[in-house]
């Protein structure tokens, strides 16, 4: 049998439940379960804690991020570098800038200055830097840092797989090489972040992260048929997430639940006000930039992640508007994402701010008012 | 799973330090001063956190610094050229070995290679920087900032750790008892805690809790707390008696062990020492291990309650790490002179690095004697009795009418096995005097003698003999008689008139005497010792001394 099995799931498909039982069936060696976001490491624990009242001994939960730094990088970092690490910084974008030249950044290199290449000026490692510091540890010892977690842990799980990129996925492929047996769940339509942005893999990142396990040389077994029931969103919702990845398997909706206003809703900006007051959704936001009713609750798309809420009000940018009317017309992959996240965050109603005008009959939409 | 070295520095009386263990048992012995307790105590530190049944964060003071490193410190900082010194800091380092270990392995060691294992270091606080500086900068420093110091533990993975989560556990079994405030000793407490499963501890804890808070539903209690809500008008608050639900581990603290009825603490302690031994040789849990310290056990038990003892460890110690430190021969030998490690000038010798031969020619011997030649300062090493009495005499009349073992050298007589103390000597690097007779045959015994005579010759080893093969015409029942031995040349330099005198005979010949003294060695020996007139020794024998 397959030690590494991949699972694409559907948003609302349960995917951390899933992650959580098939962990909690193991009574027998050391299991650890990751992922990238603290907020989703404190669902996942939320998760055992519901299912089992406590977590196991043998169940350890810890954001990637973390485990890279315990168990890649501390074991052995001897074997790179002496001075102390004083612990992480989280980066967006590339790491380690020297001096600009003409607006655009040159960064150290990693052999003449290997130290600013990693570290900050207070010795705390840059995040983007983290999983190639481990790779590079594991070259260095000959595969120790490897052996040490293959006989520390028996299975690693992984959920939110969609998130790692670059060297983290060096990193999955010396995990899949050794004895540990690797579950990963994930939906590469919510790659909304990834963990990193070097060159290296940037053509496995966001939803094309499924093709990296593609790759023949990978032992893994891909599964996208196990997980592909949402259970969260009603029908319409469902179906419009759909359309917004038509390369991927259809995701089926069983919330059969009716409320009297459940589905996709365009709302005119005259009557947010009104539709906050009658229905309080959440409002999701691209970015702090857009401003929203500030008697109401709000959240960047981003934050929202791996949360549910009954009903959401979202303030569209253009593209996607655009997209909603033409399916066919252009949305970069983020904004894809991003919409795909924000939009299956709700149970049951989507409300989507647009002054639709005449255009009323918009595919999968229903006007409010 | 087991502890196999252990590494100190700047321990109390170890500035550099490091001691190999053995799976099984370990014995560790040494004079007094040399150690043996510290090294028990550092181990049981870096395990448990706990100094003398106390935490250590509340424990720390100067004085567990190495006395030299400190007044090194605080020198360099007064010196006016001297190059100052960072405030030192004090290491355990425990190397283990074993399954489900690999959470430990990393090379954050002193090895700096990859090892498995954790360490205690009572080392200087970052955050204190600006106080440090201040005091530096007002020449302040008298001794080691111990105010801004704090323990911390490490796994080799540079994991921060707490000793709860090391999985070897040690019980310290020694002869004083650290108690918590209502008596109960603490060790046996740790230990007994230590044999429970996590579901029993629990268990007690509940019961335990259940106890309390069926005390404060009594009503007569009830009673007592209404009358003094009502009477009391300290505060507006509300004033009532409890009992502590508070403490973590009340349980612990509050409850008692008893033997037979009787507190643990009131019975004698030597069958304390036994008790304690037993518990923790009956520890058996999967997922740890127990490593028992146990100090100097002859010190508190009678031969036979010793005897009870060791074969009880004897018979039980299989999966179990034992360190016993101790100067009684008697455990040295019943518990096996392979696992000896001798502690001598802040190093080891384990008695399993000495030949083959050598090390089972003292396993079958007393092993009184070799505990002898490592625990002296320096030894004479003569042939027989009455070499020894002889050499005795000789040291009293240099020095004093003093007997060499109350300046502690010891004069061990060892037959013909020379070559074997020699070989512990060496290894110990111990001063020994070697006093032997030429037999008349002077090349035979360099021969012998070669790797500690001319250019191999060792400067803590002197081998002293006459260097004269004398000869004479006496046949002894037609054997010719042997005029290189101690009493013949004892002889020579007293001269028949002297010697007659100091043994007490009337013998007129020197033939006569030579049979005399030949025949009854020790008693001419004994004659000599309590001799009140002079007598000449020959030359090498005041070499020997010297």
């Amino acid at each position: 049998m397959n030690n590494n099995r991949l699972i694409v799931a559907a948003a609302g498909s349960g995917k951390t439940t899933f992650l959580v039982n098939e962990a909690l069936r193991w009574k027998e060696g050391r299991i650890l379960l990751t992922t990238f976001t603290q907020a989703n490491e404190a669902e996942i624990i939320k998760k055992i804690i519901e299912i089992n009242k406590c977590i196991p001994e043998n169940i350890t939960v810890q954001t990637w991020f973390s485990l890279l730094l315990k168990h890649g990088v501390r074991p052995y970092q001897g074997a790179l570098f002496e001075k102390g690490i004083k612990g992480l910084v989280l980066t967006s974008g590339q790491s380690g800038v020297k001096y600009y030249s003409k607006d655009n950044p040159v960064y150290f290199g990693e052999k003449k200055d290997f130290e600013k290449h990693y570290f900050t000026d207070n010795l705390k490692i840059y995040s983007d830097k983290l999983p190639k510091f481990v790779c590079r540890c594991n070259e260095k010892t000959k595969g120790e840092v490897i052996d040490r977690l293959s006989r520390i842990y028996s299975h690693i799980f992984i959920d939110e797989v969609q998130d790692l990129s670059g060297y983290d996925l060096e990193f999955l492929k010396l995990l899949f090489k050794c004895k540990i047996v690797t579950l990963l769940v994930g939906d590469p339509r919510q790659g909304t972040y990834s963990t990193s942005n070097t060159s290296k893999n940037k053509r496995f990142s966001k939803s094309r992260i499924v093709h990296f396990f593609e790759d023949t040389s990978i032992d893994i077994e891909a599964d996208s048929d196990s997980l592909t029931i949402n259970h969260r969103c009603v029908p319409e919702i469902c179906t419009l997430s759909n359309r917004l990845f038509p390369g991927f398997k259809k995701a089926t909706s069983d919330n059969n639940e009716r409320t009297g206003h459940d589905g996709v809703f365009l709302v005119k900006s005259g009557v947010v006000a009104e539709y906050l007051e009658t229905y309080s959704p959440m409002q999701l936001r691209d970015s702090i930039k857009t401003v929203t009713n500030k008697n109401h609750r709000t959240m960047n798309f981003g934050e929202s992640k791996g949360l549910v809420f009954d009903r959401v009000l979202i303030y569209p940018t253009r593209p996607f508007i655009n997209w909603l009317i033409d399916n066919k017309s252009d949305l970069a992959q983020t904004s894809r994402s991003k919409f795909y996240v924000a939009i299956t965050r709700a149970r049951y109603s989507v409300g989507i701010i647009y002054d639709y005008g005449n255009h009323t009959d918009i595919l999968g939409t229903v006007t409010f008012k | 799973m087991i502890i196999r070295k252990v590494k100190i520095e700047n321990y109390k009386c170890f500035k550099e330090f490091s001691i190999e263990l053995d799976e099984g048992i370990n014995i560790l012995v040494g004079d007094n001063e040399s150690g043996k307790s510290t090294i028990l105590e550092a181990i049981h530190l870096a395990l448990t956190g706990l100094l003398n049944g106390r935490y250590l964060k509340n424990e720390l003071t100067q004085y567990l610094f190495n006395n030299e490193v400190v007044t090194d410190y605080v020198k360099s900082l007064k010196d006016k050229d001297g190059a100052p010194k960072g405030p030192p800091q004090i290491l355990i380092e425990v190397f283990m070995s074993g399954d489900n270990l690999a959470e430990f392995e990393g090379d954050n060691n002193s090895r700096k290679a990859p090892d498995c294992g954790v360490w205690l270091k009572i080392a200087f606080k970052e955050d204190y920087k600006s106080e440090y500086e201040e005091l530096v900068k007002n020449g302040n420093v008298e001794t080691i900032p111990i105010e801004y110091y704090e323990p911390v533990w490490e796994s080799f993975a540079r994991d921060q750790i707490t000793p709860r989560t090391i999985p070897i556990k040690s019980a310290f079994i020694d002869s004083s008892s650290h108690r918590y405030l209502n008596g109960s000793d603490v060790y046996i407490s740790r230990i007994i805690r230590e044999n429970l499963e996590p579901k029993e501890v629990v268990d007690i804890s509940q019961a335990y809790r259940r106890m309390k808070e069926a005390f404060m539903a009594e009503e007569a209690i009830q009673t007592i707390n209404k009358r003094i809500k009502s009477s009391a008008k300290i505060s507006e608050k509300d004033v009532k008696l409890s009992v502590d639900l508070s403490s973590r581990n009340a349980w612990e603290t509050s409850l008692m062990t008893y033997l037979d009825g009787i507190p643990f603490h009131h019975i004698g302690k030597g069958e304390q020492c036994i008790v304690k031994t037993q518990l923790a040789l009956g520890h058996k849990k999967a997922k740890e291990a127990n490593l028992i310290l146990l100090e100097e056990p002859e010190n508190h038990l009678s031969h036979s309650k010793l005897n009870q003892l060791i074969s009880t460890i004897k018979a039980n110690c299989e999966d179990k790490q034992i360190l016993v430190s101790t100067h009684s021969s008697f455990v040295a030998n019943k518990l096996g002179l392979g696992s000896l490690i001798l502690l001598n000038e802040g190093g080891t010798v384990r008695l399993k690095e000495l030949s083959p031969e050598t090390k089972s020619f003292f396993e079958r011997l007393s092993g009184y004697d070799t505990l002898r030649l490592i625990l002296c300062k320096k030894a004479i090493l003569v042939e027989g009795d009455s070499d020894e009495l002889v050499v005795q005499k000789a040291y009293m009349t240099q020095n004093q009418n003093k007997l060499p073992i109350e300046d502690r050298i010891d004069v061990i007589s060892v037959g013909t096995s020379f070559l074997r103390f020699l070989e512990i000597a060496e290894k110990l690097n111990k001063t020994v005097s070697v006093v032997t007779d030429n037999d008349g045959n002077v090349a035979a015994l360099k021969k012998k003698y070669e790797n500690y005579l001319n250019d191999k010759s060792k400067c803590n080893i002197a081998i002293c003999f006459d260097e004269t093969e004398d000869s004479g015409d006496l046949e002894i029942g037609g054997k010719k008689f042997n005029y290189n031995t101690l009493e013949p040349k004892l002889l020579k330099v007293n001269g028949l008139k002297a010697m007659t005198a100091i043994l007490g005979t009337d013998h007129t010949g020197v033939d006569e005497l030579h049979r005399y003294m030949k025949s009854n060695k020790t008693e001419c020996a004994l004659k000599v010792f309590d001799a009140t007139r002079k007598v000449v020794y020959p030359q090498y024998i005041l070499d020997a001394i010297e």
